[in-house]
């Protein structure tokens, strides 16, 4: 009797102990399903476009980065096309721009670092289209954080990820080393034109933003001007590409209608459409026709531009209402004209009215590619050419309306190589006004303190660069911070 | 074995066949009392061997049939069982000790029950009978006011509503503080889906040394939950009903039709810097309209609630088991809201052999809630409990034509708010859970000393809440000609729990020891589906048939966790006197960061019984004095499964763009968050000093408890530098700190034929952010347009959790300081707010966001409660007090209330001027006034305007939350019907409530995503005093 006790009680234990074992076999890792970690995603086309289609979001939102920037003031303090000028510049002033970049490249550099590791799956030249893409991307986030800031960390597919691996600045040199390799691999990879896809990144607009960095490196601060010819090398492929779809527009109040969206003379832009709409478009007009007069321009601006059908195209001057009468701006309570580009006729009533706006916003012109030559042909000779002079002159003529006009005459061969340059400026300066370009002029030619004497109190050479973001630094003790600007 | 089984079988057989030889039948009758000679009812006679038995009567009294030489077994709770063999004799009095006194109560505690006297840790028990006294069968509420250091808060008085239960403060800001519930030894369940009915007893773990044992998922403290058996005995069945009438505690003072317009007037009239503006009402139309709409009442409804309950309980020496069933049926007082429950329930238990026993507990809860949505999950401007006390008086609630009044647009009240009638009549809500939860257990008896237990435990629940609002509310308005919006939650939640346990215990000479060793494994898994959909071509099949609607938007989700845990336990008593407890558990779960998957839990604590030392234990009035003393480590692993992890995530609003160009966009996928495999659980460290005292043989108790916790690695969004691309990273920074004191004291003055038990509690918790991780502050909640309120809560290193920052409200400029009011640009009749600082920290003479400070904290000093439970002979009345001092309540409703052309509020009758200078409610001072007073405005207060502390009130209350008068029916009738007892009662709840606050309730918080967010009002749904008559019976 004992040993069947004792028998049937240690094999009950045995029983349950076997079956606790048992039903111990969940183990601790955590393997989501609802979303996705970073080393299992971009293993198709379609994976890595989205992170691509994201990193465009980052910087280009309705309300926020580069949306909006002129009302946040970002070149506002700046840019002598625009109201409220002052060169106090607090520290905090592009930190939103800073972030969003680098979460663009977060993004970018994810995709190149799948295909590098060969995680990516289709056919040869669909990978090297995404990656032309990317590069083309990453080139661009990396040229707006050189010019905005100066030398900046340096974060590739090839580096760790950011939040586990500080980094010190990259020099500007190297910066442009990189913006540069991008973009020539870039150019060799993508198609000259999507057909059904209008909006995607092409073969010239690489170009086109290549000579756009090679013009700018030959400029302040890098004064590396070997680039000059890097630049007229590089535009000149686009102007004589016989299969380039772009070209100017040659009525130019058809340069930013709707239907001209995605038309010859626009090569990139930040995009926007109805579902995905633009930041407002009364940011951009006076309070008295509905507008907020967020980003109005300025009396000096509209002064110093002589009369010429592209002014009347893309500077509004003066109102007509509802009676038929005529109110100037000079009568507005804002007492400055308004950039016209981004609204009517340029948008619908219908999207004023519900304060919305299906507009791009362009960041690559065909005349940039004109005039990037003839600067670089000029700068190149140490004059004027007469390539150099046709380039430009075709920007003049489609401004004039084809026409003479004694107010604004073409450039000749006459002129010194200063004057040609001062013209290709001024030149810049009228036929792309509003789209960024103005502020990063002034950077690159050195001449903040030279174009609104009214700013000339608060200049100080350390205005030519941002201050680095207070956290990053109080982060990362490898950051140093620009001169003049505080540290924490 | 099975030999001597069957010998037993045979015997009894025998007996049973040869009774009437052995012996003759007889009557028995007889009584039992106590000590005192108070005959005691419900006492369990049981016919030894049988199942036959009775129960004594209100008088003590038993009758059963039984022969001489048979035993009676008499048993209850809390007295020492009595064996009576019976004599010649057909009579028995009995009289019944009680079981050592009230010391050898059992209580539980985690993973295991203890005798009272040999508790090391500070636990809170309830009685269950006291979770049975409110109308609304909620066991979450009828913890308020019952514990010393467990806060309940009703943050809305919706059917169904929810509580907010806190344990000794709040440690975390982003961990959740909800104290962890267990359900018969099942962890993770909701204590406002049981039955009260169902419990046997209800036990609160405050401190260290008491929810060590539960690790990571100890630091807010335990609530243990157990749920009953039958007794060994006569089967015993009960049934309850309860009907009661809800209504509104208290109404708003609001003006008239006549006041409100003719105010109206008065503001609008102010605009007259281009000459006078045009009035909305002319004189005649004033005075014509009267009394007008009362909004209050056109929502609110007087409405009814009942509930039956039934259960049936009982057992032999080897099997007992319960059964019961609950429905409760809740109209809400807001019009078109409603909430009914039902539970099930059985529970059995069963020696199946001398050493193994096997029990098996089934409960489901199916709820169904219909509350039209309010506080933040709701557009304001459809919210009818914050519209209607800001729509005129003269505005009737349907127009000539019979359609819902609109608003009008005509530069005075809510204009852009919708019909409050609307709102709450035209949505439809339906909120439903099914909630299933089963465990079982093996209990063996390996050995003599030695037990082993295993137990399994699955809950699951299903939730499907719908919401529609259709074409005639706000948010249903069409859209290109196609009405209404709701949409479809869908979830289900898996747990299942296996815990093993392995026990030792043995008593030599003066040593007694119990060692537990253990291990545990809990899976919970997640999935949800979410559909938003709007723009139905047919209202009327709305959310039954989505193929209607234009435009749909699907999310859908789901998420594992996964715990390991070993954990031991030593209780180790010497002679009696000195007591030692130390427990540890090593938690390893799957939300922490890869490198941090295991936590080590410990715990230790002391007891001395200084009244079982010869020096006191002959003493004669002092019947109990223990010191207590504990420490230990408690986590909270409050951490959403993985957050350790990087994510790569979408979010069509913010990633979606159009790469393509044309007209639609393409899917963004952005990379949103860092892996940190650091990650960790929240550890709290807690102190806590402890002394019971009971007097005179245990007519007076008192326990008094000091505690110190300390909160470290709390999750907190840490921010990122920007070239990491990402904004922030969940990480274990900041820290925060509770302190406290507890007392509690109970007794019975009185007992006897007239008895009187009483118990009050009042707990005192002191909370600060100690470290924020090197942020100053961090700001908390959203704010909702329109109030001028853009942020108004922060968490600051050095302050309480919660804090409200603005401007210091000092009243309004008086007639007699008009130069003083001109230097900062304003005229008398006008805010006045305190000039704190300026950037250089003296005060500059401009109010602006500089001068903003904190101006009010929603947490209280203390909170108390108060229980008396008188009874005289078949009559028994209890009530309870329950209140809290010292909290503070953010109107924000008044801002609106309160506005000049804006509000309705009867304050506005009261603005100032210059006849009534003695008002906190500002002038209506006109443009012309103002412009030619040219003053120079130094007042820029910014976007959070109206964050002042006039909105901040006082709302400290103390409120008689229950009250109750029963009685039990007479002897000679229950006996008639075969009845145990009947008793028939009548109870109030949320009778009055003594307060300064003007809102509906001083205990509400309409924002409740974050412990930080606590205390403001907007909108939320009163509670309501309801009238309950019942009755119970049972035989």
């Amino acid at each position: 009797m004992k040993k069947n006790k004792y028998a049937l009680q240690r094999i009950k234990v045995v029983c349950l102990c076997f079956a606790s074992v048992l039903l111990s076999c969940e183990n601790l890792e955590e393997n989501p399903t609802s979303f996705i970690s970073p080393n299992n995603f971009y293993q198709t086309i379609g994976q890595g476009e989205t992170a691509l289609a994201a990193s465009l979001s980052a910087i280009w939102n309705e309300w926020s980065n580069y949306g909006y920037s002129y009302g946040y003031q970002f070149f506002k303090h700046a840019d002598d096309q625009m109201n409220y000028r002052d060169l106090i510049i607090p520290a905090d002033k592009g930190d939103y721009l800073w972030r969003g970049h680098y979460t663009a490249l977060l993004n970018i550099n994810a995709v190149l670092k799948s295909i590098r590791e060969n995680r990516m799956e289709g056919e040869q030249e669909e990978i090297d289209i995404l990656v032309g893409q990317a590069k083309f991307l990453r080139a661009y986030n990396y040229f707006m954080l050189v010019r905005l800031f100066g030398g900046v960390p340096l974060y590739t597919d090839e580096n760790e990820d950011p939040t586990s691996n500080p980094l010190a600045r990259s020099s500007i040199s190297e910066v442009y080393d990189l913006i540069t390799s991008d973009l020539i691999e870039a150019q060799s990879k993508l198609p000259v034109q999507w057909p059904d896809k209008p909006g995607r990144i092409t073969k010239y607009a690489a170009s086109t933003l290549l000579a756009k960095v090679y013009i700018t490196m030959a400029t302040a601060p890098l004064n590396a001007t070997e680039n000059y010819a890097n630049a007229r090398d590089v535009a000149l492929t686009i102007i004589n590409a016989g299969d380039s779809p772009y070209g100017l527009q040659e009525n130019v109040h058809d340069v930013f209608k709707k239907e001209n969206k995605f038309g010859k003379e626009m090569i990139w832009s930040f995009q926007s459409n109805s579902e995905d709409v633009q930041t407002s478009a009364n940011i951009w007009g006076p309070g008295e026709m509905g507008g907020w007069s967020d980003c109005i321009s300025n009396a000096f601006f509209e002064e110093s531009w002589p009369e010429q059908p592209r002014k009347e195209a893309y500077l509004l001057t003066e109102l007509v209402l509802d009676d038929g009468s005529i109110l100037p701006y000079q009568e507005w309570g804002a007492q400055s004209p308004a950039c016209k580009k981004y609204m009517m006729p340029y948008i619908t009533i219908e999207e004023w009215n519900s304060y919305v706006s299906y507009a791009n916003f362009p960041i690559l012109r065909y005349p940039e590619v004109l005039l990037i030559f003839a600067e670089a042909e000029n700068m190149v000779n140490n004059g004027p050419t007469q390539a150099a002079v046709e380039a430009i002159n075709q920007v003049i003529d489609r401004a004039n309306g084809w026409e003479e006009n004694p107010n604004y005459p073409r450039v000749t061969l006459a002129m010194s190589a200063e004057e040609f340059d001062d013209a290709v400026i001024r030149e810049r300066n009228f036929e792309l006004c509003f789209e960024f370009d103005r502020y990063f002029d002034l950077i690159r030619k050195r001449i903040l303190d030279v174009v609104n004497p009214e700013t000339i109190e608060n200049f100080s050479e350390d205005d030519y660069l941002f201050p680095i973001p207070q956290l990053d630094l109080a982060e990362n003790p490898l950051l140093t911070q620009n001169p003049g600007y505080p540290s924490p | 074995m099975k030999m001597n089984y069957f010998k037993i079988l045979i015997a009894l057989l025998l007996v049973f066949c040869f009774q009437p030889i052995l012996g003759q039948q007889k009557t028995i009758t007889g009584k039992v009392t106590d000590a005192n000679n108070t005959p005691i009812p419900g006492v369990n006679v049981l016919l030894q061997g049988t199942n036959q038995g009775t129960q004594t009567d209100f008088d003590g009294e038993f009758t059963i049939v039984a022969n001489s030489g048979d035993v009676l077994i008499f048993s209850y709770l809390g007295l020492s069982a009595e064996n009576v063999t019976i004599g010649m004799d057909s009579t028995i009095s009995l009289v019944m000790e009680e079981e050592a006194g009230l010391l050898d109560e059992v209580i539980l505690v985690g993973y295991g029950s203890q005798k009272k006297s040999d508790i090391t840790g500070s636990i809170s028990s309830v009685k269950s009978a006291d979770l049975l006294v409110l109308p609304t069968q909620r066991v979450d509420q009828s913890l308020q006011g019952r514990a010393a250091g467990v806060s309940v808060l009703n943050t809305d008085g919706a059917p169904g509503g929810n509580t907010r239960i806190r344990i000794r403060g709040m440690n975390s800001i982003l961990g959740g503080n909800e104290a962890l519930i267990v359900i018969d030894g099942v962890q993770g369940g909701k204590l406002e889906n049981l039955n009260p009915d169902d419990i046997e007893s209800i036990e609160i773990l405050k401190d260290a040394s008491a929810t060590a044992i539960y690790g990571s998922k100890g630091a807010n403290g335990v609530v243990l939950v157990s749920t009953k058996l039958g007794n060994t005995g006569k089967p015993i069945v009960t049934y309850s009903y309860n009907y009661g009438l809800q209504s509104i505690t208290r109404e708003l003072d609001l003006m008239n039709a006549t006041e409100y317009t003719s105010t109206v007037n008065a503001a609008i009239a102010t605009n007259n810097q281009n000459g006078p503006p045009n009035l909305p009402f002319t004189d005649a139309e004033i005075a014509s309209f009267g009394e007008g709409t009362n909004w209050q009442d056109a929502i609110f409804e007087t409405a009814p609630i009942q509930n039956h309950q039934f259960s049936v309980g009982g057992g032999t020496e080897n099997v007992k088991y319960f059964f019961s069933t609950g429905f409760i049926d809740q109209d809400g007082i807001l019009l078109n809201t409603n909430f009914k429950r039902i539970n099930f329930r059985s529970n059995i238990s069963a020696n199946i052999s001398k050493r193994i026993k096997v029990g098996l507990n089934l409960a489901m809860v199916e709820s169904k809630g219909s509350v039209t949505p309010f506080g933040e999950d709701v557009t304001f401007l459809g919210n009818s409990i914050l519209v209607a006390p800001r729509w005129g008086a003269h505005l009737p609630v349907y127009d000539e034509n019979g359609n819902y009044t609109k608003h009008p647009v005509e530069g005075y009240g809510p204009q852009d708010t919708w019909n409050p009638v609307a709102s709450a009549l035209e949505t439809s809500t339906e909120n439903f859970s099914l909630d299933n939860l089963i465990n079982g257990f093996v209990d063996i008896q390996i050995i003599d000393n030695l037990s082993f237990k295993a137990t399994v435990g699955r809950n699951v629940v299903e939730t499907n809440n719908r919401v529609y609002y259709n074409g005639l509310t706000m948010q249903g308005l069409p859209v290109n000609g196609k009405p209404g919006n709701g949409s479809i939650f869908d979830s289900r939640l898996e747990f299942w729990q296996n815990s093993n346990l392995l026990t030792y215990s043995n008593e030599f000479e003066k040593h007694r020891v119990e060692v537990t060793g253990a291990f545990e494994q809990q899976v919970q898994n997640t999935i949800f589906n979410n559909i938003e959909a709007s723009q139905f071509t047919v209202d009327a099949t709305a959310l039954d048939d989505l193929a209607g609607a234009d435009f749909i938007i699907n999310t859908s989700g789901a998420s594992k966790r996964v715990l390991k845990s070993y954990f031991g336990r030593l209780n180790y008593a010497f002679d009696d006197k000195y007591i030692l407890t130390a427990t540890i558990r090593a938690d390893g779960s799957s939300v922490f960061g890869e490198n941090n998957k295991w936590g080590y839990f410990p715990s230790t604590a002391l007891a001395w019984r200084v009244s079982e030392e010869n020096f006191l234990k002959e003493s004669s009035w002092l019947s109990t004095l223990k010191l207590r003393a504990s420490w230990g480590i408690t986590g909270n692993q409050g951490i959403p499964p993985f957050t350790s992890l990087a994510s790569v995530s979408s979010d069509p609003g913010r990633y979606n763009y159009p790469f393509d160009g044309g007209d639609g966009v393409n899917l963004g996928l952005a990379i949103t968050g860092a892996a940190n495999p650091d990650l960790k659980w929240e550890t709290t460290e807690q102190l806590n000093f402890g002394v019971d005292l009971s007097f005179f043989n245990s007519r007076l108790n008192s326990t008094v408890d000091i505690y110190y916790k300390d909160t470290d690695d709390l999750l907190l969004n840490r921010i990122l530098p920007g070239y990491t691309g990402l904004s922030s990273i969940t990480d274990n920074v900041g820290s925060t700190e509770n302190n406290g004191v507890e007392i509690s004291i109970s007794g019975d003055p009185f007992v006897g034929k007239f008895s009187w038990n009483t118990a009050f509690n009042v707990s005192w918790n002191n909370n600060s952010v100690v470290d924020l991780g090197g942020d100053e502050r961090i700001q908390f909640g959203g704010s909702l347009g329109g109030y001028g309120v853009n942020s108004l809560t922060f968490l600051e290193a050095g302050e309480s959790f919660g804090s409200w920052y603005g401007y210091e409200f000092l009243g309004i400029w008086s007639e007699n300081e008009r130069s003083q009011a001109a230097e900062f640009g304003q005229l008398p009749g006008d805010q006045k707010f305190k000039d704190v600082s300026g950037p250089d920290g003296i005060p500059d003479g401009r109010i602006d966001t500089s001068d903003i400070a904190v101006i009010g904290n929603a947490l209280p000093d203390f909170i108390y409660g108060w229980n008396n439970a008188f009874k005289f002979n078949n009559i028994d009345l209890s009530f309870l007090f329950q209140g809290s001092h010292g909290n503070e309540v953010f109107n924000q409703g008044r801002i609106r209330m309160e506005a000049p052309g804006d509000g309705a509020s009867s304050r506005l009758l009261d603005r100032w001027t210059p006849e009534n200078q003695d008002t906190d409610i500002p002038a209506f001072i006109d443009a012309r006034t103002r412009l030619d007073a040219n003053l120079t405005n130094m007042v820029s207060l910014g976007s959070s305007q109206n964050a002042t502390s006039r909105f901040v009130e006082d709302a400290s209350y103390l409120r008689l939350k229950n009250i109750m008068l029963g009685f039990n029916f007479p002897d000679e009738l229950t006996k008639k019907f075969k009845l145990n007892s009947l008793r028939t009662f009548i109870s109030a709840t949320n009778v009055f409530t003594i307060t300064d606050y003007t809102g509906y309730d001083p205990e509400v918080s309409s924002f409740n995503g974050n412990d930080a967010q606590v205390g403001v009002d907007l909108g939320n749904y009163p509670i309501a005093k309801t009238i309950s008559i019942g009755l119970q019976v049972s035989f």
